[in-house]
């Protein structure tokens, strides 16, 4: 047995992800995951929210950023701020529900009042506090940019350009939300929270694996063959033409749309309460509109905490070295006949209840193998050496079993890991 | 593409808003009755006792794993909804699950396959029924509502949940036309929560 001995803050780090193999420790190690909170999730540009969530002046929505609780809200000029969610007199979290409309926001400690935007308004019995510019004691602020209305934010203090960072992504992010009609997409009030006893990257390792479909998944397979149904997960993952790309930062898509040349529609079983729309959408002509109420096929993950899946954000929000939690976001499409939002609440059900449990089973199974310090390490050779790379190596593509996407996005992460950026609140 | 053909009683053939009003119609019913709840008179003592049993029954078919069992005391137009919190509607509002009789019958098929991971092995659950208030129904029947404490232990671990359901039960057996399960843990955060029925 070799034995990895090295300090989680000097760039030995590099052994423990290796092209072919990686270290059970980046699953393991407290260490490690404490520095991931910085040096991964506080150093890139994580997804916050949706416009969509805070229309109105006021509005607001807290979440976490690496473990930090953090609000998205809306200011009275009507721009999106992200903000730490820190009293800057002693440190009381400010908002505790999940989101609300606060025109400000009062501490209930000791009486400091914030505004949306994050500045001191006041301070109860200011004649005997010694502050004089109030602005020095705003909260914290995050860089924030907003892509087609998902809003991201950053404390890395010397961000890339949101669009930069996204790069090749932005066409399976464009393809994804150009399909809702008007371009219009928004979320659904409140998400599903899935927790599972496992490392964060193990949903990475998941997000873009084309293999585990057939083994992981052989229930809601069975499901699908018991109606004559050939499930999205039933394809053949070797012969299948569906394609996977690894993207520069570590960004991951599977297009499954090659796979299912009938389309997303006719790959879904009967959900609940699907038979009058449909039947009805159909006979008036609208069959082409069924396939809105399903995902778009094309699955895309913007490292460290997004996924779009289905017609679901999956929001990745580490707990702990063992604890991961799981933002289950449904979006709608506003400007599309109203059926369509009525189908995506039983279809994306569908999933959440057949396949998510399965997953999430794998994910805890890993982390107790994991456990085993004799055995060192986990294997991600698989499609090596990578298949097609594009003109300027920024995407690799190949066939969904390729564990291409795995390796590039451990290499980014590794980068960021080795190479820390230097990070503070604005 | 095509769709099968047209039969009333799935509510196939109608038009477009028609179709959609019918769907509708359900969810509101569902919507209104989880609204309403915390605000009904107190309860009939004659109608609650008579609603003991069979929440009970309901109860230790479920820890027991007669799932078969237990999907046979359902109406043809049954509705079984989680919802993530309380009110809620079920056509704007995303629930954990919404299942009518077919996809409550996959339900137990999933259950039942060994290649079902996240509950094979399966949960082993102890559920404590409580405090159970019943009214007459409007169409017949009664309204219960009951408090509900589900412990369950799987690969080692367990997890209580509590909660409340609803069950709207109907016929001389007493059938279930609906039930809502109300849990506020699923607002928080738990772990694979398949073992919810
Ligand atoms: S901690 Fe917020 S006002 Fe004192
Ligand atoms: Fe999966």
């Amino acid at each position: 047995m070799t034995t990895v001995s090295f300090d989680p803050a000097s760039a030995d780090f590099g052994q423990l992800v290796q092209p072919h193999r990686v270290h059970r420790r980046i699953y393991t190690d407290p260490q490690i995951f404490d520095l991931e909170m910085t040096r991964v999730f506080a150093a890139s540009w994580c997804y916050v929210g949706h416009e969509s969530e805070i229309p109105e002046a006021g509005d607001y929505r807290a979440t976490t950023l690496g473990r930090r609780p953090v609000l998205m809200t809306r200011d009275r000029d009507g721009s999106v701020n992200v903000l730490l969610n820190r009293c800057t007199h002693r440190g009381t979290v400010l908002a505790v529900e999940a989101g609300g409309c606060a025109k400000r926001f009062v501490c209930p400690y000791h009486g400091w009042t914030f505004a949306p935007d994050g500045q001191l308004l006041a301070i109860p019995f200011p004649a005997d506090h010694p502050v004089e510019d109030y602005s020095t004691l705003s909260l914290g602020r995050l860089a924030t940019a907003s892509y087609r209305g998902f809003v991201f934010a950053t404390l890395n203090a010397d961000p890339e350009p949101l669009e930069c960072w996204l790069g090749e992504a932005r066409d399976a992010f464009d393809t994804i939300v150009d399909r809702h009609p008007g371009g219009s997409i928004a979320v659904m009030g409140s998400p599903q929270l899935l927790e599972f006893v496992g490392n964060w990257k193990l949903s990475w390792d998941n997000a873009a694996d084309g293999l585990h479909a057939t083994f992981a998944h052989e229930s809601y397979n069975t499901l699908g063959e018991k109606v004559d149904t050939e499930t999205v997960l039933a394809r053949d993952p070797g012969s299948t033409p569906m394609v996977s790309k690894a993207l520069r930062n570590g960004h991951m898509v599977v297009d499954q749309r090659p796979g299912i040349p009938q389309g997303p529609w006719e790959t879904m079983r009967k959900v609940p309460f699907r038979e009058p729309m449909e039947y009805a959408l159909v006979n008036a002509g609208h069959a082409g509109l069924l396939n809105l109420a399903t995902g778009s096929m094309v699955n895309l993950s913007l490292f460290p905490n997004l996924l779009f899946v289905g017609n679901q954000l999956l929001v990745i929000e580490p707990v702990a070295v063992d604890r991961t939690r799981l933002q289950l976001w449904l979006t709608s499409a506003p400007d599309a006949p109203g059926e369509i939002d009525l189908l995506r609440l039983r279809v994306d059900e569908d999933f959440v209840n057949f396949g998510t449990p399965d997953d999430l089973d794998m994910f805890e199974r890993v982390q107790r193998g994991l456990s085993i310090p004799e055995m060192e390490w986990i294997d991600m050779s698989r499609g090596l050496p990578d298949g097609s790379v594009d003109g300027d190596g920024s995407t690799i593509y190949g066939p969904i079993t390729s564990e291409a996407p795995q390796r590039r996005y451990l290499a980014h992460y590794t980068t960021l890991m080795t190479t820390p950026a230097v990070t503070r609140a604005r | 593409m095509t769709v099968a053909a047209a039969s009333s009683s799935d509510g196939t053939g109608l038009a477009r808003p028609a179709a959609q009003a019918a769907v509708l119609a359900r969810y509101d019913e569902l919507g209104t009755l989880l609204a309403g709840m915390d605000d009904r008179p107190r309860a009939d003592p004659g109608l609650s006792a008579e609603a003991a049993p069979v929440l009970l029954h309901e109860a230790r078919l479920l820890d027991a794993g007669r799932f078969e069992d237990w999907l046979a005391g359902w109406t043809d137009d049954a509705v079984l909804w989680l919802p993530l919190s309380a009110p809620a509607h079920p056509g704007t509002d995303q629930s954990l699950l919404l299942d009518d009789n077919r996809r409550l019958a996959e339900r137990v098929e999933w259950r039942r396959d060994p290649s079902a991971w996240g509950q094979h092995p399966p949960s082993r659950t102890t559920r404590v029924v409580g405090s159970i208030e019943a009214w007459p129904a409007p169409g017949g029947g009664l309204v219960t509502r009951s408090t509900l404490l589900v412990d369950e232990f799987r690969h080692g671990r367990h997890q209580a949940l509590a909660g409340y359901q609803i069950h709207e039960l109907v016929g001389g057996d007493l059938e279930r036309r609906t039930k809502i399960l109300v849990m506020p843990a699923l607002g928080t955060g738990v772990r694979n929560p398949s073992f919810l029925l």
